[in-house]
């Protein structure tokens, strides 16, 4: 069947009692936070009560009216009273004396030493633009990326006319964050053979670190929906795409003949799912007999390059099965990181296997037996929270 | 879509004249316009390039009147022209640069305007584009996209505009808007804009795969001949205003020299075709094909033009 | 602005690096078996939820939603209008010489006109009058419109008695009430936010969808007269008839349908339905196809066909390793060997996107067709699985 029509899914969510506190801890398929424990938000100003309201508050509540705590942020105070009053709908957090209130999704806010990937939006005489998921775009100075071959000089105004042979719009880059200045823009840098341009792969995008990434609307509710709440609720709670983690670059040995793939986990919830690039072999297959110091030259002169490396086919299906995989994690609302993708990829090799098995349609199967959606999107989540 | 600019009637305020003749003749059926030619006979097209001096291209276009307009213009018997024939120019401004607001652009950007005369129509036309304007500018602009070669050109805007003088009529003038009231004549109209602007294009000396023409093939049933049952004919290069009934037209914008087809606009039921015996083409396929023959003969005239206007070039210098 | 926005639809495509190009179009071009970026079948549909008859204000409604949050809301009107006579209802009505009872069916009273069918598309970020929704809006309309059913072996439906079963004239021919009344249909197409693909398969099913589920209140007055209806909205008749009313349980496939326009693109020589954003950026032919019921045949019936411009075409090139100077001296020269293209026609080193440049060969176009139109193909599977979606 070419076409899927699906009749319109109500979201479960449990009716709204006012005398039952516990009512909001039932499913909720669109929170992806874990709620039990909460009191019910009460917009009515507690005044006198020297108590922090926890858990979650919205915009306009009084978070606690005890003059010995200082406002964080997402808080502000009037002037003529000493109860701080949340502004974004969150969590509060209490650092000592301090009080502020963590929107449970928000934007990418860049901090130094984060990993990112970006795309070049714009190309400036002496730097890029890069769009990074933040509020403003994140700038790549000339100075901050190697120059090929990995000379050591000052930038000329020679490179500076051929800026587009670097990097020109559009292309991706895997970069660090190596300043922030006072408006919250970053300011990159790719001085490392890790970073530089991005070939081989499929780019994606998530909800980044705590937030909302460009495209979680997009992969959010509609068909499937609600397939991951229990799921949901059973993960850490904080809410599904990318967060700062151990690691972020990894490299995966896919099933069925697909080889090696690197994963890049941009903070910022931009990921990069690529055929593993193993530098020094793809040199020395090219041209024998290199010096070491000279592989390495050419190693980083490659990063410039925008022409793809030959992918077999089979490293592109798992490239697709793991791309699928972090959609549906994101579907379900559990965070990704190196675990639950890895879990994730196992968990739908073995729906592979079980489909395979009691399917009588042998033609449906084949089909669109690569597409994860619906039950197989439910079997997935299911098994990758039971090995956690 | 409102005209701003001007205080407009309100639309619709007005109706065309009612003459006496046509009460009394019933609809006329002896001015009705009828084709002359072969089905497969094109008519003969005037195009001649670097006519705008103030353009980096340019190019005029004019389609041969039909058999029965050049009588009736001879021979007026009624006020009303029997059929119209196309006329249109269209310029050229750029290779310029693209406005510093513009988004960077490894490629020409092209911009298409078609724009009627007011008076191009038996219906008069608003100065403001309307859809059907609009909706040919997109169909040009594809077909022109696909022949030029626009990473020659980076970073820069070509600005392409179509002025119809005299527009193709959906139908005869005498036939009530009724069930084939889609407007056939538009389809006539593109293929003259495609025409047109590719030689424009070559005045302009921008680079291109080849010269791309436009060309109409349509499926006719005229019942007045036959028995009603019969099936669809296929015809080239029609004159709406000769056929009782077109049931299905296509446009091609078609590049001889790669055998590609740039831009393809098909529309009307063509499952019904008598075709030829041991012809195995559905109704579509021969439709294409017809446009694409249609598309041929009008090549040799754009590259005739073209290069008359470069020997004429050459002469002066 | 306007010139950006002058690009139908270049300015859908986002911008993608030349390696993702080059990726994406090996991958989707491989013979037999293209791998989709999520793992789709060639045909297959991305799976979308729908709804019809959603808003009791209107005649006809439906709601579309994908996956990916895009949504669409069609709702139909219908408003009854006086026919404007025409010079040839006057003379037929004066004396009317030589005129026989079937070339009546001909005038516009009797057989409708495709200007009483008015549609409207919103989509955000965009004018009403941008290229995009005119286009879209021009091509949908011209399918609906133009779906006649044969006019001449059906006869004379003149009137609205008959016409809402047999629905002589197709859509036009049953806006008609009598020869002084017609019906005027606005159709408007909302899409509730900026679209992440081209979006017309979107709104072609949602628009699809709220017409089967429109109805027109029953006609109580009769012949000539100005007309008046009947307010139960239970007798009401479907403005496409559907098996539901009819007694004689006949085959869905006997009914007038209204048309549905499917997006297609070719990638190599793999055919692909419903594109994502990614896939159409790297097609190189894209095309709009039409198709309906053919009610005598009971297969599908093409009703047009529109070239879409690929915005492939206005993608910025790949730099093959041995001409870029920052990897002068790093890669043997000798290590880019063109290879041809059999799609394009083109040189192309392997992995080096290229933007695609000329049109699209004829074969091409009549296999995207054929796939479109064969017996038990993506065009039947589409309209079965619509038909299937319960109205109310």
């Amino acid at each position: 069947m070419a076409i899927t029509i699906l009749p319109p899914v109500v979201e479960d969510v449990a009716p709204y009692h006012a005398d039952s506190d516990d009512s909001m801890s039932g499913a909720d398929s669109d929170s992806d936070v874990e709620m039990s424990g909460v009191s019910r938000p009460n917009k009515k100003p507690r005044t006198g009560d020297g108590k922090i309201s926890s858990g979650i508050v919205t915009p306009g509540e009084i978070v606690t009216a005890d003059p010995k705590w200082m406002r964080g942020h997402g808080t502000y105070m009037n002037p003529l009273s000493t109860s701080i009053i949340a502004t974004v709908a969150g969590k509060v957090q209490q650092t000592n004396k301090l009080l502020s209130v963590h929107p449970l999704r928000a934007r990418y806010i860049p901090e130094i030493g984060d990993l990112v990937v970006g795309r070049i939006v714009e190309v400036q005489s002496k730097r890029w633009k890069v769009d990074v998921a933040a509020p403003l775009l994140a700038q790549l100075p000339l100075s901050a990326i190697n120059l090929p071959g990995g000379i050591l000089r000052r930038r000329t105004s020679a490179d500076e006319l051929q800026i587009r042979t670097f990097f020109s719009e559009g292309d991706l880059v895997v970069a660090e964050v190596q300043s922030v200045h006072q408006d919250g823009s970053a300011s990159l840098h790719t001085r490392s053979l890790k970073y530089g341009k991005l070939r081989n792969g499929v780019f994606l995008a998530v909800t980044g670190t705590g937030g909302s990434g460009a495209s979680s609307s997009s992969v959010k509710g509609g068909v499937g929906s609600g397939s991951g709440s229990s799921a949901a609720a059973a993960s850490s709670g904080t809410g599904g795409g990318v967060v700062r983690s151990r690691r972020q670059v990894w490299t995966h040995t896919t099933a069925n003949g697909g080889g090696e793939v690197d994963i890049i986990l941009g903070v910022n919830g931009y990921i990069w799912i690529s055929k593993h690039a193993d530098g020094a072999e793809a040199v020395s297959s090219t041209t024998e007999n290199v010096s070491i110091t000279r592989m390495e030259e050419m190693v980083s002169s490659s990063i410039y390059s925008s022409q793809n490396d030959d992918v077999p086919p089979q490293t592109r299906r798992e490239i697709a099965r793991l791309t699928q995989c972090v959609r549906v994690l994101v579907q379900g609302g559990v965070r990704v990181d190196e675990d639950t993708l890895t879990d994730s990829y196992e968990a739908s090799l073995q729906v592979d296997l079980e489909v395979g098995d009691d399917d009588e349609e042998e033609e449906y199967g084949q089909e669109g037996r690569e597409y994860l959606e619906g039950a197989k999107a439910r079997r997935i989540l299911e098994l990758t929270m039971q090995r956690k | 879509m409102n005209d701003r600019r001007r205080v407009n009637g309100p639309p619709g305020g007005t109706r065309p004249p009612v003459y006496a003749s046509l009460l009394q003749s019933g609809t006329g059926a002896d001015t009705r316009a009828q084709r002359q030619r072969q089905p497969t006979d094109l008519r003969k097209i005037f195009l001649k390039t670097g006519l705008i001096p103030s353009a980096s291209g340019s190019s005029y276009l004019e389609f041969e009147p039909s058999a029965s307009l050049a009588a009736a213009r001879s021979n007026p018997k009624s006020l009303i022209p029997p059929s119209s024939a196309l006329k249109l120019a269209c310029t050229v401004h750029g290779p310029k640069p693209l406005p510093r607001s513009a988004p960077f652009s490894p490629n020409l950007v092209l911009t298409t305007h078609v724009k009627y005369a007011p008076f191009a129509a038996r219906k008069r036309k608003g100065h403001v584009r309307d859809s059907s304007e609009r909706d040919l500018g997109v169909h040009l602009e594809t077909a022109l996209r696909g022949a030029i070669i626009a990473e020659r050109w980076p970073k820069s805007g070509l600005d392409i505009t179509v002025t119809i003088l005299e527009a193709e009529d959906d139908r005869w003038w005498g036939d009530v808007p009724d069930s084939h009231d889609a407007s056939w004549g538009m389809m006539n109209v593109l293929a003259g804009c495609i025409s047109a602007a590719s030689a424009a294009i070559a005045d302009a000396h921008i680079d291109c795969l080849d010269l791309v023409s436009g060309g109409v093939a349509a499926l006719v049933s005229d019942d007045s001949t036959d028995s009603p049952s019969a099936l669809p004919k296929l015809m080239l290069d029609t004159d709406p205003a000769e056929h009782r009934s077109i049931v299905s037209a296509c446009v091609v914008a078609y590049m001889p020299a790669r055998d590609e087809i740039t831009e393809l606009w098909l529309k009307g039921d063509s499952s019904k075709v008598s075709t030829a015996d041991g012809d195995q083409r559905s109704g579509h396929e021969a439709l294409i094909d017809g446009a694409v023959d249609a598309a041929r003969g009008a090549h040799t005239v754009l590259a005739e033009a073209v290069r008359e206007s470069l020997q004429k070039t050459l002469g002066q210098s | 602005m306007s010139n950006q926005r002058q690009a139908s639809s270049a300015s859908q495509t986002p911008h993608l690096s030349p390696a993702e190009l080059s990726y994406l179009y090996t991958s989707l071009s491989l013979p037999k078996s293209p791998i989709r970026p999520d793992g789709r079948s060639p045909t297959q549909f991305r799976p979308l939820t729908a709804e019809s008859n959603i808003l009791p204000g209107t005649n006809g409604s439906a709601r579309i939603g994908f996956a990916d949050g895009t949504q669409a809301i069609v709702g139909v009107k219908a408003e009854v209008e006086k026919t404007v006579l025409s010079t040839d209802t006057l003379a037929s009505s004066e004396g009317g010489e030589g005129e026989d009872s079937t070339s009546t069916s001909n005038s516009a009273a009797a057989s409708g006109h495709g200007s009483w069918v008015q549609m409207s598309i919103e989509i955000p970020g965009f004018r009403d009058d941008d290229a995009l929704p005119v286009f879209l809006s021009e091509m949908m309309r011209e399918s609906l419109v133009g779906s006649v059913a044969d006019g001449g072996s059906d006869g004379g439906g003149d009137g609205g008695g008959d016409g809402d079963v047999t629905m002589a004239g197709g859509l036009k021919g049953r806006l008609v009430i009598n020869k002084r009344w017609h019906w005027r249909l606005y159709i408007d197409v909302l899409l509730l936010s900026q679209p992440l693909s081209y979006p017309l398969p979107l709104l072609s099913l949602t628009t699809h969808l709220a017409l089967l589920s429109t109805k027109l209140p029953k006609l109580k007055s009769q012949g000539e007269e100005d007309p008046f209806f009947d307010d139960d909205w239970e007798v009401a008749e479907y403005l496409y008839p559907r098996s539901s009313n009819l007694k004689a349980a006949g085959n869905a496939s006997q009914y007038v349908r209204p048309p549905v326009t499917l997006l297609v693109v070719s990638v190599g020589e793999n055919i692909i339905f419903d594109p994502s954003r990614e896939e159409i950026a790297v097609a190189d032919a894209v095309l709009a196809i039409s198709v309906t019921r053919d009610t005598e045949a009971g297969n599908l019936k093409l009703l047009s066909i529109r070239t879409v411009d690929p915005p492939s075409r206005l993608t910025q090139p790949a730099v093959p390793n041995s001409e870029n100077v920052n990897m002068l001296g790093a890669t043997a020269p000798t290590e880019d060997i063109a290879v041809l293209n059999p799609a394009t026609g083109e040189e192309e080193v392997p992995g080096v996107w290229r933007p695609r440049r000329g049109g699209v060969k004829r074969s091409v176009i009549a296999n995207m067709v054929k796939t479109v139109l064969k017996k038990g193909g993506v065009g039947e599977e589409v309209l079965e699985g619509l038909e299937g979606v319960e109205v109310e």
